[in-house]
């Protein structure tokens, strides 16, 4: 009876030492643990590894790898050119998005869900799927082709380049854009903009001095979001770039495919890393610059 | 009470027959042999061809086929498995599995546990491979019946205006590319690809400005089939088994230049726990009669010397036996260091060509 009593009296009190959000935090942290910077530091380890010709991995170490990303100049460029075309998308989807994320902000009711339920549709349908339509409308005796030449007009090559891959990607990544602008559009209050138009301002001027500046949290969460999952896909670029667009993500899968160089696959999977730790920073930096 | 009695007796009926079936399992004592290899339409041929046959003749040992896509893939769940193989034979790339023979994932095999081996045709038998080639296969000029009226006779065509944006070829990193380089380089003069597939390049810089795609997905010969494309370049045993599926609107043409064979290795996984088993399976995938009956179903070329006595006229037909003469030597595994400079002209010289 007396061995049990302490313990009961100290238990409450332990329990308040260790606070709840700590405890709550211990999951998500085991699973990013197991999930994320095990394989992370696996993947550097890979990194450093030596690897023969016929892609064997014999047990030696090498920085091999690491020294050919920073001196061939062919790295250099597959960096430059996935974050440019990667930037070119993201605007690109901004651009086509924006529009579609202010008229559902201000639909209401039931036109609100038949609209939203349109823009979600796609992330329904895989990737892979949704690319494979496109193929079937940007060939040369496609859809778009057909209607060009029957107009008279000159056939586009609309497919198996970089062409391709931003149409593909743009579309793609279009419904992620337009739910993080909505989600950013709630501090967009419309009796501001009624406001603005009774003090004088004309439609565009509302739009670039109201609208904008409130909107550019969502802006920021949507462009991060679309520039992370452009550079890191790789479906979409292989099925719609024929070969002749070469991009990180493309050249890890023929690196740790074809070519069977893994220690190099990993490290051009870290330097994705990097790229997003980057993109991560100018978010952040760009949000406090908002607010 | 009569239903009681009669569920008493349904109950001593199925443990009888449990326990019965547990002895005859027991005295027999089965070895599970896991063979991976490719899946869908070499998993279905090779089942009927080789795996069945072998099962019939040894009651004793159950195949479990397991299937995985590339050889890549099947590299990467054996070096997982290291320390534990659940996988005892493995059927994959030549290149590939000289590889997984470097790094100690297999064990070498010899004519005193595999007899069969004697029988092999020398590309079958790489120095530091520790399996053996078990099919091969060579690279093919391949076209669209429909599009393409009058068969083409050289690897040149693929150069022909009349193909401009018709045409589909898997650009290095893949062999395809790879072997492709060799072949033109060959057939332009060139004698020493291990040192300088120039003349090569040349030739592919002059078929560039044609290619539709360089990476047709699925694989090469889908859009040769539906007519996306009119001339492809792949490996004659699928241009030949898409031929019989789709009535005939592909079709392989092996060009007067020559061409090459590449093979698919079998092995014995190291700390495979059924090895006997194993090599007696690898035995009879190497025996003459297996190898006839899977080039049958499937066309590709026998690497037992002695399988073409027992294959019929018309499969020899579809396969690289009938133009042994127009057979190039191709060392894959010696050319293996050369490939990332190759690769590198690809994307310097040939592939901008066609934007």
């Amino acid at each position: 009876m007396t061995a049990i009593a302490p313990t009961l009296e100290a238990a409450p009190a332990r329990r308040v030492k260790i606070p709840l959000a700590v405890i709550l935090l211990i999951p998500i942290t085991l699973i990013n643990l197991i999930g994320f910077v095990a394989p992370v530091i696996n993947l550097l380890s890979f990194s450093f590894r030596e690897v023969q010709a016929t892609g064997a991995m014999t047990g030696g170490s090498s920085i091999a790898s690491w020294v050919a990303i920073v001196t061939d100049p062919f790295y250099i460029e597959l960096l430059v050119n996935s974050i440019l075309t990667s930037l070119l998308i993201v605007v690109l989807t901004l651009v086509c998005s924006f529009p579609i994320a202010l008229l559902l902000h201000r639909t209401t009711g039931f036109a609100r869900t038949v609209l939203l339920f349109v823009v979600i549709t796609p992330l329904l349908t895989s990737a892979v799927v949704r690319t494979y339509g496109w193929i079937a409308l940007l060939l040369d005796g496609g859809v778009i082709n057909s209607l060009l030449s029957l107009a008279g007009l000159p056939t586009l090559k609309l497919i198996f380049n970089s062409t391709g891959v931003v149409i593909g990607l743009t579309e793609i990544l279009m419904p992620y854009m337009i739910l993080s602008l909505l989600a950013g559009f709630r501090r967009l209050d419309p009796r501001v903009e009624e406001a603005a138009l009774t003090l004088g301002a004309n439609p565009f001027q509302t739009f670039w001095r109201i609208i904008v500046p409130l909107t550019l949290p969502g802006v920021a969460l949507g462009s991060l979001l679309c520039f992370v999952l452009a550079v890191s896909s790789f479906i979409t670029p292989k099925l719609l770039g024929g070969g002749r667009v070469f991009l990180l993500a493309t050249e890890i899968y023929d690196q740790a495919m074809v070519t069977l160089n893994w220690p190099l696959a990993s490290t051009l999977a870290i330097m994705i890393l990097i790229v997003f730790g980057g993109a991560l920073f100018l978010y952040l930096r760009a949000l406090r610059a908002i607010a | 009470m009569t239903k009681t009695f009669g569920q008493f007796l349904k109950v001593c009926a199925t443990s009888a027959l449990l326990a019965s079936t547990l002895f005859t399992g027991a005295a027999k004592a089965e070895t599970n042999l896991t063979l991976v290899a490719y899946p869908v339409l070499f998993q279905e041929n090779y089942t009927k061809a080789v795996i069945e046959p072998f099962l019939k003749a040894n009651p004793d040992i159950k195949i479990t086929y397991f299937a995985q896509p590339t050889a890549a893939q099947m590299l990467g769940t054996l070096r997982a498995q290291k320390a534990a193989p659940q996988a005892d034979v493995v059927i994959m790339d030549l290149s590939v599995s000289k590889a997984g023979s470097d790094e100690g994932l297999f064990v070498t095999l010899d004519e005193a546990s595999v007899p069969n081996m004697k029988d092999l045709a020398p590309g079958a038998r790489v120095p530091g491979l520790a399996g053996a080639g078990v099919t091969f296969d060579n690279l093919v000029l391949m076209y669209n019946t429909e599009l393409v009226k009058e068969a083409p006779t050289s690897w040149m065509a693929l150069a022909d205006p009349a193909f401009k944006g018709k045409e589909a070829i898997p650009a290095m990193p893949d062999i395809i590319g790879l072997g492709l380089t060799v072949v033109l380089d060959r057939a332009m003069g060139g004698t020493d690809y291990l040192n300088n597939v120039d003349k090569g390049i040349e030739a592919l810089m002059k078929i560039a400005p044609n290619v539709q795609t360089w990476d047709p997905k699925p694989e090469v010969y889908v859009p040769v089939v539906n007519g996306q494309a009119a001339l492809g370049v792949g490996w004659n045993a699928r241009t030949q088994l898409n031929n019989k599926l789709s009535n005939g609107r592909i079709k392989a043409v092996l060009p007067k230049e020559g061409s090459l064979f590449q093979a698919n290795a079998i092995s014995l996984v190291a700390g495979s726990k059924s090895q006997e088993a194993a090599k007696k399976f690898i035995n009879y995938a190497l025996s003459a009669e297996a190898q006839a009956r899977f080039t049958e179903a499937m066309f590709y070329a026998p690497t037992n010397t002695k399988a073409k006595a027992l294959i019929s006229e018309e499969a020899i037909q579809r396969t690289a036996l009938a133009n042994m003469d127009r057979m190039q030597p191709m060392d894959w595994v010696a050319l293996a260091p050369k490939r990332d400079a190759i690769n590198e002209m690809w994307r310097r010289k040939v592939i901008p060509l066609s934007r």
